[in-house]
């Protein structure tokens, strides 16, 4: 589970009976559109549906619930942060892509990715998914109240309309994004929900950038160059 | 080599005397040079007959033949172009991919069903093809569209490679393939993975995958 190791494939680097020295998924990026997972008897999960080719021997399965289990299923149905994901196992790689978004791998050691479901394409079989309540912030992403999160060591890829740039967030830099901009975030951020509503909004002479997120902290945003349908952007 | 990659969505075609191309129609964006653009009613190469097989088998994509000498800038739908080079072999592609090739190539429409019977007319149904697609063979060069991208994968006798139909872009090569089927219980009752039917290629050669499930 060590996602610093390499997993080559070949048989001398596998060892099945020792369950500690496990082989981990290795994600790699063709183009940018493109996600290849090379694979040792290991699993990923992934999208529903997003597979575009494969060689060797590959096992899909569906996860009803994101595979959090019955209580993560009930937690997903009500909250409507639902996410179709299935599990890949096998040997071999795998390509994935979904409707020709960019994708952006993250590394995760220890510390939580916030995502939207929409923009999860992949993650290791080890991390942890679960849902998270987001606050005001959802609602004016037009995205919902939750979001999901993944958690553990290991690698995870998430998908964008257009390239995603990661954007730090500082004690001394906080950072202010567009709600319908925002892709994701990871590490021990704050967000508070700011608005710029002024009399000018209410007569619909608003610069269409009327509610904001702002992060404070230390962790890591990605944004993308293009902007989700809101209530915000009307406004 | 007649096209020139002039950016991911966008090809540079030089046109001689006595050297043809045939490309979709309108899909010219500019030109230099003396060329002319004809409107190719048998639909490319062949004669009265390819055409009404083209017709029957519906692979008859609006073609024109330009010729001249020049060159073209040739896009479409701001699709990604990908060109393929062609020495001997055999590509296989939809007639609505094809966005320009040279008219060395030799153009024919082929039925699925020859290859693997029912199930090659199955497998056209399933991956949008339909029971027919074209073939073009020799040499020369292809400028093919896809959505988002195209990547290619190797197809060894070892590693046979397994592509989401609706993916599945082009292949050539000595490369045969069949619809595989994963379909289990859980694909009945409406809890499938998504990927039931998968096109199983095996042989030598190379298939190109677009980074999407979109046709065009």
């Amino acid at each position: 589970m060590d996602s610093g190791s390499v997993s080559t494939r070949g048989p001398c680097s596998v060892h099945p009976w020792r369950g500690y020295f496990r082989s981990v998924a290795m994600f790699r990026l063709q183009g940018s559109k493109v996600l290849a997972v090379d694979m040792t008897q290991d699993a990923v999960k992934a999208k529903n549906g997003s597979m575009v080719a494969y060689d060797g021997e590959m096992a899909f399965k569906k996860l009803s619930g994101g595979g959090e289990g019955l209580r993560g299923m009930v937690t997903r149905r009500i909250t409507g942060e639902q996410m179709t994901v299935m599990e890949v196992r096998g040997q071999g790689t795998c390509w994935f892509a979904d409707r020709a978004s960019e994708i952006t791998l993250v590394g995760l050691q220890g510390d939580k990715l916030y995502v939207e479901s929409s923009n999860f394409l992949a993650a290791d079989a080890g991390l942890r998914t679960g849902t998270s309540f987001t606050g005001t912030r959802g609602a004016s992403q037009g995205n919902g109240l939750f979001t999901t999160t993944i958690e553990g060591h290991g690698q995870a890829a998430i998908m964008s309309d257009g390239p995603a740039v990661v954007l730090r967030v500082s004690a001394q830099y906080p950072l202010t994004v567009d709600p319908g901009a925002y892709v994701a975030h990871q590490g021990n951020l704050r967000q508070s929900f700011q608005s710029g509503v002024t009399f000018r909004t209410l007569f619909g002479e608003g610069g269409g950038e009327a509610f904001q997120i702002r992060f404070e902290g230390d962790g890591l945003v990605y944004v993308q160059p293009s902007e989700r349908n809101t209530i915000a952007g009307d406004v | 080599m007649a096209f020139q990659e002039i950016n991911s969505k966008m090809v540079q075609a030089t046109v001689a005397p006595g050297q043809r191309l045939f490309s979709q129609r309108g899909a010219m964006l500019a030109y230099r040079g003396e060329v002319s653009f004809t409107p190719n009613l048998r639909g490319g190469q062949g004669g009265v007959m390819s055409m009404i097989g083209r017709r029957v088998a519906n692979e008859d994509t609006p073609l024109m033949t330009v010729e001249g000498s020049g060159t073209v800038f040739f896009g479409h739908g701001g699709h990604h172009v990908q060109v393929i080079n062609l020495s001997g072999d055999t590509l296989y592609v939809e007639a609505d991919r094809l966005l320009a090739f040279e008219g060395t190539l030799e153009q024919s429409t082929v039925f699925l069903g020859s290859q693997g019977g029912v199930m090659g007319m199955v497998r056209g149904q399933v991956s949008g093809q339909g029971l027919f697609t074209t073939s073009l063979k020799g040499h020369g060069s292809v400028a093919v569209m896809a959505h988002g991208g195209v990547f290619e994968v190797p197809i060894t006798p070892q590693r046979p490679v397994r592509v989401d139909p609706q993916a599945y872009v082009a292949h050539h090569g000595d490369v045969r393939n069949k619809l595989s089927t994963a379909l289990g219980w859980r694909d009945m009752v409406g809890r499938g993975s998504g990927e039931a039917f998968q096109l199983e290629l095996s042989g030598s050669g190379t298939v190109f995958v677009q980074a999407s499930e979109e046709k065009l």
